[in-house]
């Protein structure tokens, strides 16, 4: 890592990023094409690398399919889980912040929940499966937005006890002095300005939802409940090679994860500089 | 403050604190124990009879060669999945460090495996690997070598789910070894440079060990993930050819969703719990060290 090598970038590194950019881009490359191209030319045994005959049938037969049921599905679990996980667990982490439970309670429930984060999920499995067959939240939409806590309440309240944490006290003292109850200073002082990181904490609980499999697979059963990742795979199992529907399907599940991050990401900085002011 | 202010203010923390408890009680700390207690018995959910047997379920699981060849599965995916990625993270890290036309468009573009869902990346990889018309062996076809079953040999089926999680994941391990990179001081390496310390010199002795932290952050992250990989496996062979890809998390679903075994599913899970308490350990003592 000499100065020289930092600097002058010679022609095995460029052979070498070409390298790297192709061996990541080539399936993304794969999926899009294929999801253009027509059924009979996405199995000749001699792959084509540009679509014959350009198509967005693909696109139209999953529509039709309705595999906007399975959209709005995922939407409604990762919208719902999401807010749920955010609105809890900044309550909790105020709390975990500002007061101390008897018994160390603080610290052995922080590290619980990050064990919990590393603990497998098929673990908790069976008895979940168990308790929500018992409560009747099984083969439907809720029981999901209850369960994919276990994923989403632990990143989201290590992420956001972090940010309250960093929060210096004086302003809250200053607004107890002027008369501000509990709750006014929690919704007029501490949101606002841990707002910034809870929204930035949103975009990965959202990922981790839209994208959680092994307990959709388990707790739904009706088709139309089906969530995307769910679709997808019932869908590799079923036409093996409606290939190009597939892709159709996984590049549509794929979009409104890009629009967001980049949105909220735009959001974020924007609010970041208006911080810095 | 009045006795009466403090218990209003005490009670206020309590209300706030209640919701997140109970969601983790109910959802993590009841489901743990009762693993725990059902791994003691011979419980099926169908017949519903339930009789207390020690350790007879631990004894007879771990002696069973699906359950040993699930666990050495597993073992080799979370050791190859996160050596490979964590090494092509550093070798990413270190080809994108410094400036040169075009970072900010490549570099985008090797992060974005890692945006894609996994059922996505599943369904791209299980047409890429199609024996008769997947791209991957028409493409050595055209080399001149004999197409390989990706997911249908024993031998490089476990392999080949392994270059899926290595292709998702080794942007995660570019982006956290390249944070480190970016706030190392670049007089650091200059030294090295001036002291005569060749390339590797100073990878191995300078470069590696100022990354330490945050090369030890990817293998815990990816060892956890990767040691409980069940999606993967579901979507690209079910476990199969045989059980050639069969790992503990796979184990465990089919002992309790397929043959409804509670106990011995249960019992499989708690030697999940030794081994992961292990991993946790050291990746609890890191977190806490850098945040409380």
């Amino acid at each position: 890592m000499s100065n020289s090598t930092m600097h002058r970038k010679g022609p095995l590194f460029w052979i070498l990023l070409v390298v790297v950019v192709l061996v990541v881009l080539a399936p993304i490359y794969w999926i899009v094409s294929t999801s253009v191209k027509t059924p009979t030319e996405n199995i000749l045994p001699t792959p084509t690398l540009f679509p014959h005959k350009f198509t967005l049938s693909n696109y139209e037969n999953v529509i039709r399919a309705g595999i906007f049921t399975n959209f709005f599905n995922s939407l409604f679990v990762a919208a719902v889980s999401t807010t749920i996980s955010l609105s809890i667990s900044f309550l909790a982490a105020y709390a975990l912040c500002r007061h101390k439970f008897p018994f160390r309670l603080n610290n052995i429930f922080l590290i619980w929940v990050l064990a919990v984060k590393i603990l497998p999920p098929i673990v908790l499995a069976i008895p979940l499966y168990t308790l929500f067959t018992r409560a009747g939240l099984l083969n439907s939409l809720w029981g999901l937005v209850i369960v994919y806590q276990v994923y989403t309440l632990p990143y989201c309240l290590w992420i956001i006890f972090g940010f309250v944490k960093a929060l210096p006290i004086e302003f809250e003292q200053a607004a107890t002095i002027d008369g501000a109850g509990h709750l006014k200073i929690l919704t007029s002082i501490v949101l606002p300005l841990t707002s910034g990181g809870i929204i930035a904490t949103s975009i990965f609980s959202i990922i981790i939802a839209w994208n959680e499999f092994l307990f959709a697979l388990l707790f739904i059963r009706t088709p139309s409940r089906l969530t995307l990742p769910l679709k997808i795979v019932s869908f590799i199992g079923e036409y093996e090679t409606l290939w190009g529907e597939l892709m159709a399907i996984g590049l549509l599940a794929t979009l409104p994860i890009l629009l967001f991050s980049g949105y909220v990401y735009k959001r974020l900085t924007h609010g970041f500089a208006l911080g810095l002011r | 403050m009045t006795v009466l202010q403090r218990v209003r203010r005490d009670s206020f923390y309590y209300i706030i604190f209640a919701p997140a408890f109970l969601v983790i009680v109910f959802l993590t700390i009841y489901p743990v124990l009762s693993v725990l207690i059902n791994s003691l018995f011979d419980y099926n959910f169908l017949s519903a009879d339930k009789e207390l047997i020690g350790f007879e379920n631990f004894v007879k699981i771990i002696g069973e060669a699906i359950f040993q060849r699930a666990f050495l599965n597993t073992v080799i995916f979370s050791l190859v999945a996160t050596t490979a990625e964590a090494t092509l993270g550093l070798i990413l890290a270190l080809l994108f460090y410094g400036r040169f036309a075009g970072k900010r468009a490549t570099m985008t573009a090797v992060i974005f495996p890692m945006m894609l869902s996994t059922m996505v990346i599943c369904a791209i990889w299980k047409t890429m690997y199609h024996h008769d018309i997947g791209v991957l062996n028409y493409l050595i076809g055209v080399l001149g070598m004999e197409p390989v079953g990706w997911l249908t040999n024993k031998r490089v089926a476990l392999f080949s789910v392994m270059i899926v999680d290595i292709w998702q994941w080794t942007p995660f391990a570019f982006i956290i070894i390249q944070a480190g990179l970016n706030s190392v001081p670049p007089e650091l390496f200059e030294a090295a440079g001036i002291d005569g310390a060749g390339y590797f010199r100073t990878l191995v002795h300078v470069t590696i060990p100022v990354l330490f932290s945050q090369i030890l952050m990817v293998f815990l992250l990816r060892t956890i993930d990767t040691f409980r990989v069940f999606d993967k496996v579901y979507a690209l062979t079910q476990g199969g050819p045989g059980n050639a890809t069969e790992t503990v998390s796979y184990f465990v679903y089919r002992e309790g969703f397929s043959f409804f075994n509670i106990g011995r599913a249960s019992a499989a899970s708690v030697y999940v719990l030794l081994v992961i308490s292990i991993i946790a350990g050291a990746y609890i003592r890191r977190i806490l060290k850098q945040e409380v």
